[in-house]
């Protein structure tokens, strides 16, 4: 028996935590779900790590990787909790915090309210100092402004008080140098502060996007190097005797100490590993072009993967005003998978609006007092009441049948607020909510896989969340999609992805300049300084330097142009590339993949270079407790599993019809349904439309095919 | 489910409202989709960074449909003239699939030169059945170098009537060679334009790909019921306000000369009239003439924000308000009048609407703001190539019975300040400050928004052109309820104050000084809160002296921060 073969996984979200154990040797897989404890988040996750290795009957020292990602930095900035913050800025720049980018993000709302930063301008200070755009040095740093800031703040008495420093001058995404001296003078001037400088930040043009960056990551450092290292502390006594490591809104993870330096990275770390399980599902299925549709009681969260990489951004926004709003939030520019988050989820409010019209979110009925048929005392109708009045959900079998569902009440809200105003019944009513709510991740979904360039026929959408699986069916056949996946245990399934994340750490350099021969050997020497730093992060988080791998990109645009793509570059040297026969046509080639075509009249310009340093991707493979390989039935008919038959609202029949209802825990390995149908486990519903056949295959996944043909 | 389409009023989507809600969504869903690669694809700082365009839908008839999220307000409401325009000359029956439609004409289009309407027919059937329609400002359209001082349209620029700039998707390439050759730099000109149209063929796949999903043959019936809805819902908040007529007449800065700006506002049942007699009439000293088509528009943007600011922007919107301005006047000037600079003069419009209406709007009037300011620098120099670099800034917003103004951001119209760090890359400026001006917003319960002040500095070895375009520096942004007036701004040339701004040369080591207005307030000056006051103080949005003079707050010297 191997004494180390167990990776363990936890997410600390906002109402739970989410744990999973996975046995490496066997592929058997435990996972477990309790409530977060906010003010000492390590008590659930010792109850979480107690629980699974007992069950298991593990000991500590056989775990062989600890695996975490949480929430907590995002309610950190989304509250405004984090730390007591100043920021250092070149002289004559810090109402850039303020002024921003002078956009509205709303043209018609007049009263929408500004986005307020995170630094109020009595603690920003301005430093005598300039670069120009190449990094050269126009005005050096003047130390004495460096002294009058700390006088400034002595005299005030407020220097013990300071717990985190931002430093973010004017071009210092092309030269440190002045980022890097004042940051030195800083540690030792304020040695109890946490210290962050833009250019290791988010070494990125733009100071706006930069600067805003560099404050959310000093805003939350302290806070969130306190919690790493206490809960680091507490696994270690309770047992855990291996490294803890951190899953980064880019879906690599990292070592804990590269994690506390640069947490504002670990912002999207829930979301991003529910993607990674998406990948890793369909690593299983032998897909590897998928949408991830994960549709929880809020929001519905989509990603793009093609050829098993999901889709990347290099910014998101975080904290926004509103919620939904593009523009409303705080910019943030560092890696992150791409996720399209819309307001649309089981808890999403139906409503008619002042023209007459069926609207559905983004205010939600949230837990409290949640949709009306959790007869909590919510009385206006969501997503979920529809669903249920569609007869998608069983009012007996809800959560397992921990709560009952009130139809009636579900009635009653659908026809008060949506069916009356509208002049319909209530099942047209119900049908629409269901339709609206579809639409609106239909529609997001398409433009976000327009713009990656991809064909949704060649893609199967995975489902999960509570939701997802309920939803998953009109989504893939409007959107032509071949058919979706719904994996077993919806809940289980994000956690999963912290277990089958490589250690990986990305890095950029802003580099402006047209594409010549020569400077193809400077960004050589670019990438060559981004691998020795890329080596050296993943050194620290145990990676043998012969296991380390290196994937170069750049973001590349027509010459003059003023947005760029993101291109992996499938070259080791790039002076060994012949320019206009082989570079140029393969940018061509990939932007016209895009939008459809290229000015290959015109050069092509350099922005940045970006690179990822990763570690071995760990393979897990799972064997299904619920069903062993030699459960495997020689009746393939599902019938054996069939619970009952109620009537399920269609919309293509446009009616009701009477539907057989599936346990899906009870399914056996080959079983084929055909829809219409209903599967029901323990956590989550999946529907499977008229036009459609599910399998099961062989680790529980129903494969849902879509029929086009009538 | 869906029906095919009746010729009636009782259209499909008064039977089934959850269709139409769904379908609208999918056209803005649409108009996003072209709107970003617009961004995405373009080349210009204009287009790209400061998002100077809109993408809007409109239907057979010309019509607007619907507009991406972001686009201007103003943009929205005059492209379908434009295209209705376009459609007199090309009628529906002449086009065919792959042609593309354009012009810049001041008075077809929105109002000067630089802005480009491109139309692109949706052929389904063989027949077009609407139109992905942008409006974007491109960064050279030849003509001298300044911005302001024009005697006339003629030496502006290059105008294009309405022409096909594809024919059949064959590119017009005598009319390509005609932009490129009378503006200064081609390529960016040329590379926005074929970037539009690439976008207009995303747009075209989209609808199509929507009228097969819904098994529509046109939008007409969807069209009409946006519309109907729309209007009907405007004309019941126009119903709720109080009949009367509402006047306020306004002096704003003009060029060289004051101009008046007059407003007779008559709200009658569910329709309103705006007249603007008593206005200046149109100038040569300046090139701040509005055609009335960015009249109009200027007039409808603050009456859909103060009485349906949900609602997507559509035609429907418009049709209870009627606006009219005597011929030959500063709102409704004529051929060959010069027109570049017409936003210094729209700019104001809403405060002279706000002005007079404000009683009966309650908390959806606002004071006045500080207007844009832009500046431009171009030249063709060794490592920068021939460049052309815009930056929109913007002075502090007006208050709102409710609501301080809003430090500098972008009013009445949509855009995004270009990054300090890419304006120094791309030419050899340097931005010695982009900061606050303490004690510029106007006093009043509510505060307006506070100013700012942008140097420039010419960090190279050689001469290039700059272009300023000031505003309010006579005419403050006016108040509201006795509120006080944001203070006026001023232009230093090497810390000389300048009052007149054709195309600078800007040499080597000279300075270019911005101080924008501050927003006005709302309200009596007496009835804001003191810790109101002393926030301001702390903040360092009004000095001690200012908190004197304008508030009558008065600390004692150890309560000070």
């Amino acid at each position: 028996m191997s004494t180390q073969r167990y990776r363990f996984g936890f997410d600390i979200g906002g109402t739970f935590t989410d744990f999973v154990l996975v046995d490496v040797v066997s592929g058997e897989i435990r996972s477990y779900k309790t409530l977060t404890t906010p003010r000492q988040p390590a008590r659930a996750v010792l109850e979480g790590w107690h629980q699974l290795l007992g069950e298991a009957n593990a000991a500590g020292s056989e775990v062989v990787s600890a695996i975490h990602g949480t929430t907590l930095i995002t309610n950190a900035l989304i509250e405004r909790k984090g730390a007591v913050t100043i920021l250092l800025t070149t002289r004559g720049f810090s109402d850039v915090l303020d002024t921003q980018r002078e956009m509205r993000y709303d043209i018609y709302d007049l009263h929408a309210p500004p986005v307020t930063h995170l630094v109020p301008r009595p603690l920003r200070f301005e430093i005598d100092e300039r670069l120009d755009g190449l990094g050269n040095e126009l005005e050096p740093l003047d130390v004495t402004s460096l002294e009058q800031l700390s006088e400034t703040l002595e005299k005030a008495g407020v220097t013990d008080r300071i717990e985190a420093i931002a430093v973010c001058f004017l071009h210092a995404y092309a030269n440190p140098a002045h980022e890097q001296a004042t940051c030195d003078w800083l540690k030792a001037r304020f040695p109890q502060a946490a210290i962050s400088a833009s250019s290791a930040v988010a070494p990125e043009i733009r100071e706006y996007e930069r600067m805003s960056t560099t404050v959310c990551n000093a805003y939350v450092q302290p806070l969130t190097e306190r919690y790493l290292a206490r809960l680091y502390r507490e696994l270690t006594q309770a047992g855990l005797e291996k490294d803890l490591y951190l899953m980064l809104s880019s879906g690599g993870i990292t070592a804990l100490k590269t994690a506390g330096e640069y947490p504002v990275r670990m912002i999207e770390s829930g979301p991003a590993a529910g993607v990674l399980a998406a990948v890793f599902y369909g690593e299983m299925l032998g897909e590897s072009n998928l949408v991830s549709f994960d549709m929880g009681g809020t929001t519905a969260k989509m990603c793009v993967i093609e050829d098993g990489r999901p889709a990347m951004a290099d910014n998101f926004e975080v904290a926004r005003v509103h919620r939904f709003k593009r523009g409303s939030g705080l910019p943030v520019r560092v890696p992150t998978i791409e996720l399209i988050e819309i307001g649309a989820g089981g808890g999403s409010i139906a409503y008619v609006d002042e023209l007459g019209l069926l609207k559905v979110g983004p205010e939600s009925s949230g837990a409290d007092p949640g949709p009306a048929c959790y007869g909590q005392g919510g009385d206006q109708p969501t997503v979920t009441d529809a669903d249920l009045l569609l007869g998608y959900l069983n009012p007996h079998y809800f959560l397992g049948g921990r709560i009952t569902l009130d139809r009636d009440a579900a009635a009653r809200a659908v026809e008060r607020h949506v069916a009356e105003p509208l002049g319909v019944s209530i099942t047209q009513a119900a049908a629409g909510i269901y339709q609206v709510v579809n639409e609106n991740m239909i529609s997001a979904t398409r433009v976000h896989v327009a713009e990656r360039g991809v064909d949704p026929r060649g893609l199967k959408l995975i489902a999960f969340g509570g939701a997802g699986p309920v939803h998953a069916y009109p989504i893939a056949r409007a959107l032509k999609m071949q058919g979706y996946i719904c994996p077993p245990g919806a809940g289980v399934t994000s956690a999963l992805g912290f277990l089958t994340a490589p250690v990986a750490f990305d890095f950029v350099r802003t580099f402006i300049a047209q594409i010549k021969p020569a400077t193809l050997a400077e960004m050589d020497e670019i990438y060559a300084e981004l691998e020795a730093q890329g080596r050296s992060t993943l050194l620290k988080a145990g990676i043998p330097a012969q296991e380390i791998e290196f994937t170069r990109s750049a973001d590349l645009r027509h010459m003059g142009q003023g947005h760029e793509i993101s291109v992996v570059l499938p070259y080791a040297r790039l002076a060994d590339v012949d320019l206009d026969e082989e570079l140029r046509p393969f940018f061509y080639a990939h932007y016209a993949d895009i939008y459809g075509y290229a000015h290959r009249h015109l050069g092509v310009e350099v922005t940045a270079c970006r690179l990822r340093a990763s570690g071995p991707v760990p393979h897990i493979r799972l064997s299904n407790p619920d069903m062993s390989d030699d459960a495997v039935a020689p009746d393939l008919s599902a019938a054996r599993a069939l619970k009952e038959t109620r009537a399920v609202y269609f919309d293509e029949l446009n009616d009701f019809v009477e539907t057989p209802v599936y346990d899906r825990h009870r399914l056996t390995v080959g079983m084929r349904i055909a829809g219409p149908a209903v599967v029901e486990e323990q956590n989550s519903t999946a529907v499977i439309g008229p036009s459609a056949t599910a399998v099961v295959d062989k680790t529980a996944n129903l494969v849902v095919i879509l029929d086009y043909s009538e | 489910m869906h029906q095919k389409k009746r010729k009636s009023v009782m259209n499909q989507y008064v039977a089934d409202p959850v269709a139409l809600e769904i379908q609208w969504q999918r056209l803005i869903s649409i108009m996003d989709e072209v709107d970003n690669a617009t961004v995405r694809t373009s080349f210009s700082t204009i287009v790209g960074e400061s998002r100077d365009f809109a993408c809007i839908l409109v239907d057979q008839d010309g019509s607007s449909l619907c507009q991406s999220s972001f686009s201007p307000p103003n943009f929205c409401v005059v492209l379908p003239r434009t295209a209705k325009a376009l459609l007199a000359k090309f009628p529906l029956h002449t086009l065919q699939e792959g042609d593309v439609l354009c012009t810049n004409d001041p008075w077809i289009g929105t109002g000067h030169l630089p802005d480009y309407v491109v139309l692109t027919p949706v052929f389904v059937g063989g027949a077009p059945i609407a139109f992905i329609g942008t409006v974007a400002h491109l960064a050279d359209v030849g003509g001298h170098r300044g911005d302001i001082e024009a005697y006339d349209v003629f030496t502006e620029g290059i105008r294009v009537p309405p022409a096909k700039l594809y024919r059949a998707g064959r590119e017009n390439e005598l009319l390509f060679e005609i932009i490129g050759n009378n503006c200064r730099v081609p390529d960016m000109v040329l590379g926005d334009l074929r970037a539009i149209v690439g976008t207009h063929q995303i747009g075209v796949r989209r609808l199509q790909e929507f009228l097969t999903d819904y098994n529509m043959d046109d939008i007409a019936e969807l069209s009409y019921e946006i519309h109907t809805r729309s209007e009907r819902l405007m004309r019941e908040r126009i119903e709720a306000l109080p009949d009367g007529v509402y006047e306020f007449g306004l002096d704003i800065d003009g060029y060289i000369e004051i101009v008046h700006l007059h407003a007779k506002i008559e709200v009658r049942g569910s329709d309103i009239y705006v007249d603007y007699s008593g206005t200046s009439p149109q100038t040569r000293l300046g090139a701040i003439n509005c055609v009335y088509n960015t009249t109009y528009a200027s007039t409808l943007y603050p009456f859909k924000c103060a009485l349906v600011p949900g609602i997507p922007n559509n035609e429907g919107l418009f049709r209870p308000v009627h606006v009219t301005a005597p011929e030959g006047c500063i709102l409704n000037c004529t051929d060959p009048y010069p027109v570049q600079a017409r936003a210094k003069t729209t700019n104001n419009i809403n405060q002279a609407l706000f002005g007079a209406v404000w009683p009966i709007l309650g908390e959806h009037a606002q004071a006045g703001s500080g207007s844009i300011w832009p500046f431009s620098v171009s030249g063709e120099l060794e490592g920068y190539g021939a460049f052309s670099v815009h930056i929109l800034p913007h002075g502090g917003r007006g208050a709102m019975r409710n609501m301080d103004g809003l430090p500098p951001i972008a009013f009445p119209h949509n855009s995004s300040v270009t990054s300090t760090e890419i304006m120094e890359t791309e030419a050899p400026i340097l931005m010695l400050h982009k900061e606050f001006l303490p004690d510029t917003a106007g006093a009043g319960r509510s505060r307006g928004g506070i100013g700012q002040v942008i140097t420039f500095r010419n960090i190279g070895d050689e001469s290039i052109a700059a272009r300023v375009r000031p505003d309010k520096m006579f005419c403050e942004p006016p108040g509201i309820d006795g509120g006080q007036p944001g203070k006026v701004g001023e232009v230093r040339f090497n810390g000389e104050l300048i009052t007149r701004f054709p195309s600078l040369e800007f040499k080597p080591g000279d300075e270019i000084e911005m101080r924008m207005p501050g927003g006005a307030g709302f309200g009596p000056v007496s009835e804001r809160p003191l810790e109101s006051v002393r926030r301001d103080i702390e903040m360092g949005y009004i000095t001690l002296a200012h908190a004197a003079s304008e508030y009558g707050f008065v600390v004692e010297s150890d309560e000070l921060p």
